[in-house]
């Protein structure tokens, strides 16, 4: 054989080995060769598996080289298992996404976060997006979950006003009958508790409702739904969007109010680590939970609310916002809401609901 | 087995129930999570518990909890295993495997059951309120949650006794027959006496048991504003916003240290172990005591605990697994659907879910009951303190609330350098498993042990077998029950197992636990429920198999 034909058959040889030079579906086809090397990506995560599931499918169809190792856990053990991992040195997770937002927000303030500018960053509001490091991604409304068969209509609260007027004015009908989260126990209650804090000036006023009108603390959203649903409860305060949907999909009798007077918008809180040993794989899916495609899948098969504003829908950030404008108060993703964390400050929070609710 | 073997047996028991509880240990006495680097020596773990009110109604509601709850399944438990193993009770056959299913069904499914079935829109509340306008029982009180802890906690007394009173020589119940006694008194005054170290041993177990409660108080005691010990814990991980492992350490070794005293009486009570030992050297045949005119009310009994503890939380899972909506305002026949279990079909690694939990609990209990018979064995006949420490040592693994276990074993694989290469594998869970039910395994052999005389085994020694040879061809044989007993508990345990190894699963091993608390994320009781249905069908017909096998072995 030739020089020439020597050179032009190892060219050939040599393109059908790297088929990750081929044009890909990846934006970024450096970082997708690099996750190829890589192979694999694990994933922490408090979005339950049937969840997520439509969108490692999608995932998997534009990335199919890469293996996801995908770990349904639940906020708590996401953090656990992340802390003693990384300060073992043994490997861990490369995306960690979780719904703990103050959690989330604590171990990337410490340094665990990598920084990378995720070219899907343009389509994100500005207060999403923490350094380039903490990223939120979805844009979830906290609810009033109710029940249509039990509550007359004319009791339903359409705003947290409502909800300190209407236990009010018919006690025996509320007695007993509200449900919400217990901030000693839920880490996501005491969250949402705190916002409505900052945000409502009549919060304690709200609180010593609930202790008035005999409400049950709770620490899941399940055991809530259920209540709710069986008419134990007639309805459930702060409860989160996404899954009142799902609910509502079995239960046609499960009602779901978006309070007018201000909606908090909790966000998941997704971050790759710094000592990721897989971190163009966690790049990549990073930017596709946040692409347009991604998310569209999230909104319109995991019934989760999207965040991006160019998502088609009604469980999208543009469909929140048409029906409520700027009654939309989206939880910051920064650390402003680690003061939660300061041990003083959230043991007088404590103190405060205590009294309020008379326990 | 030479001196040698059985230290080394003793000491292998010391290390892996050391490893985790001496991290605890460690752990209460600094100011953080051991592994950062900022943690340093500090009492404030202690000062902060002991001092909180929260802590000492919790201790004072779980204490009154474990008293009531052993109060009652004890003395049930003994007298069901009676009646079931020694009497001409009709049905006894099919009933066994009902009577077991309240140990590997998920506790939190259990008590939501309840609710389902008696809850306060619960289907037999509302018939109530229906038939006479009221509903005269609280589901979440204090009583409530006692009286559901104690009956659903009979068949582990039953277990532990039963299989006692299955190695008994018949011919003492005979002699007593002989002599004019009834039923009643015979299982008085010589079969249960007779049998004592196991109901010792299961109420000393069962009082832990109730320390470790943590789905029946949460779903049952929250509603009703009661905090035990678990749930206190369960606050603490989220009380001062990051979990504070150094907090959380205080209040599980404040459970361990109860295991003292427990094993020291229990100990104390059966000083003069000897006599009861009664498989002698005649062998004779097993005839049932005929129960007479006590029959129908003891299958009254039987029954009655039956529909208490089994039909009605069962029947409220099942309803809730075939029906879209439930509760006040809901006619039943609008809302039956097979959808669940349509649904539950396509949820991701389901199947593989069962399997893997199934062959856990096979495969893993197995190995885990031979590992405990090698130490059962190990301490068999042998005068030493080291034995004194194995009873002690056993029951502390049992004592760390699943909270912190799963905690406790993550951080012994990951930073202990010679077992953490096992991490990643099955075996550092089978090493978890068996390390937390060390106690109830290893008890059921012991007692069966306890059961041979020694003259068979000298026996063997004189006609000139060495030590090894007298393990495997006498005393096995002779304590095949305490093995199978041992061997079905301990699958049951570990199919229902979630907490201990928690942080030691991965894709491609999850179980059925972790498949239910992923589930119950969501609030999908419906799936779980359905689940929950196919788990205990599955269950309960292996369990079904395993018993025939069991009895036809005992002819």
């Amino acid at each position: 054989m030739k020089i020439k034909q020597k050179v032009l058959l190892a060219f050939v040889l040599g393109f059908f080995c790297f088929p990750s030079l081929r044009a890909d579906a990846a934006e970024s086809s450096g970082t997708a060769a690099a996750a190829q090397k890589e192979g694999k990506l694990v994933i922490y995560s408090s979005t339950d598996s049937a969840s997520v599931e439509p969108l490692l499918q999608d995932f998997k169809s534009l990335y199919p080289f890469l293996q996801v190792e995908y770990n349904d856990l639940n906020t708590t053990e996401i953090y656990n298992r992340f802390v003693a991992e990384t300060a073992a040195g043994t490997g861990t997770a490369d995306f960690l996404w979780s719904s703990a937002m103050d959690l989330q927000l604590q171990l990337a303030s410490k340094g665990n976060a990598l920084s990378y500018a995720s070219p899907e960053i343009s389509g994100l509001p500005k207060w999403a997006v923490w350094q380039n490091q903490a990223y939120g991604t979805t844009f979830e409304p906290v609810s009033i979950a109710y029940n249509k068969r039990l509550l007359p209509a004319d009791a339903v609260p359409q705003s947290h006003a409502d909800m300190i007027r209407l236990p009010k004015e018919k006690p025996d009908l509320f007695k007993e009958k509200i449900a919400t989260f217990d901030p000693e126990k839920s880490g996501v209650g005491f969250l949402m508790m705190t916002q409505d804090a900052k945000v409502f000036p009549q919060f304690w006023d709200l609180a010593k409702t609930l202790g008035s009108s005999h409400a049950k603390v709770y620490t899941s959203t399940g055991a809530m739904l259920e209540k709710v649903g069986s008419g134990e409860h007639y309805l459930a305060y702060n409860i989160i969007g996404s899954y009142v949907l799902l609910r509502q999909k079995k239960d046609a009798s499960m009602g779901l109010v978006l309070p007018k007077d201000y909606t908090l918008v909790f966000s998941r809180v997704a971050f790759i680590s710094k000592t990721a040993r897989h971190p163009n794989g966690a790049k990549l899916f990073l930017d596709y939970v946040l692409s347009k495609r991604g998310q569209t899948v999230m909104s319109e098969k995991s019934l989760v609310y999207s965040l991006r504003s160019d998502v088609p829908g009604n469980i999208t950030a543009a469909g929140l916002t048409k029906d409520l404008g700027k009654a939309l108060k989206p939880i910051d993703v920064n650390t402003d809401i680690l003061v939660g964390l300061e041990q003083s400050k959230r043991l007088e929070f404590m103190k405060q609901w205590q009294a309020a609710l008379k326990r | 087995m030479n001196r040698a073997l059985r230290s080394l047996a003793v000491l292998g028991v010391a290390l892996v129930v050391f490893g985790p509880l001496g991290l605890i240990f460690y752990q209460s006495f600094l100011s953080e999570a051991f592994f950062f680097p900022t943690a340093h020596l500090s009492f404030e773990a202690y000062r902060y518990v002991l001092t909180d009110s929260g802590f000492h109604s919790a201790f004072g509601t779980s204490l009154i909890v474990s008293l009531g709850m052993t109060l009652i399944s004890v003395p049930l438990g003994s007298l069901l295993a009676f009646l079931l193993a020694r009497t001409d009770l009709p049905g006894k056959k099919w009933l066994e495997p009902w009577l077991l299913v309240p140990i590997f069904l998920s506790p939190v499914v259990l008590a939501f059951g309840y609710v389902v079935a008696v809850g306060p829109v619960g289907f037999f509340s509302l018939w109530s309120k229906a038939l006479i306008g009221r509903v005269p029982w609280n589901l979440y009180s204090l009583f409530g949650l006692v009286l559901i802890a104690g009956l659903t906690h009979v068949p582990h007394a039953f277990l532990y006794v039963s299989s006692a009173l299955r190695s008994l020589d018949p011919a003492v119940e005979e002699a007593a027959r002989v002599a004019g006694a009834g039923v009643w008194r015979i299982a008085l005054t010589v079969s249960l006496p007779l049998v004592l170290p196991s109901i010792l041993f299961s109420a000393s177990l069962i009082f832990l048991l109730g320390f470790e409660l943590f789905g029946l108080p949460l779903v049952l005691g929250d509603p009703a504003g009661l905090l035990v010990l678990t749930t206190y814990l369960y606050k603490l991980t989220n009380l001062l916003g990051v979990p504070s492992y150094h907090l959380m350490a205080v209040v599980a070794l404040s459970i361990v240290v109860l295991t003292f005293p427990l094993v020291y009486l229990q100990r104390r009570m059966l000083r003069t172990a000897g006599r009861f030992a009664v498989i002698g050297g005649k062998g004779q045949a097993f005839r049932p005591l005929p129960l007479g005119a006590l029959r129908w009310p003891a299958v009254f009994l039987l029954v009655l605990w039956l529909a208490v503890t089994v039909v009605v939380p069962l029947v409220g899972v099942t309803l809730r697994s075939l029906v879209s909506s439930w509760g006040e305002g809901v006619k039943l026949t609008e809302v039956l659907t097979l959808g669940h279990f349509r649904d539950l079909w396509g949820y991701p690694n389901l199947v593989r879910g069962i399997v893997n939990t199934l062959l856990i609990g096979a495969i893993g209990g197995g190995l885990s009951v031979g590992f405990y018979a090698i130490v059962g064995l190990a301490a068999h006949r042998w005068q030493s303190r080291w034995v004194s420490l194995l009873d002690y040592l056993v029951m502390l693994p049992r004592a760390l609330p699943g909270l912190i276990v799963g905690l406790a074993f993550l951080w012994v694989f990951l930073f202990f350098k010679p077992v953490a290469p096992l991490r990643t594998t099955l075996f550092s869970l089978w090493i978890a498993y068996t390390v937390v039910w060390l106690a109830y395994g290893l008890r059921l052999i012991s007692a069966s042990l306890l059961q041979v005389k020694p003259e068979l085994e000298e026996a063997a020694r004189i006609t000139g077998a060495p030590q090894g040879e007298v393990f495997r061809y006498v005393t096995l044989p002779l304590i095949r029950f305490g093995l199978m007993g041992s061997w079905l508990l301990i699958f049951m345990m570990f199919v229902r197992e979630y907490s201990t190894g928690v942080y030691l699963l991965g894709p491609g091993t999850e179980v059925i636990g972790s498949l239910i608390v992923s589930l119950f994320g969501t609030g999908a009781l419906d799936l779980i429920s359905a689940l929950s249905v196919i788990e205990v069908a599955l269950v309960g017909f292996i369990l079904f198999i395993a018993l025939r096998l069991g009895v036809s072995l005992h002819a």
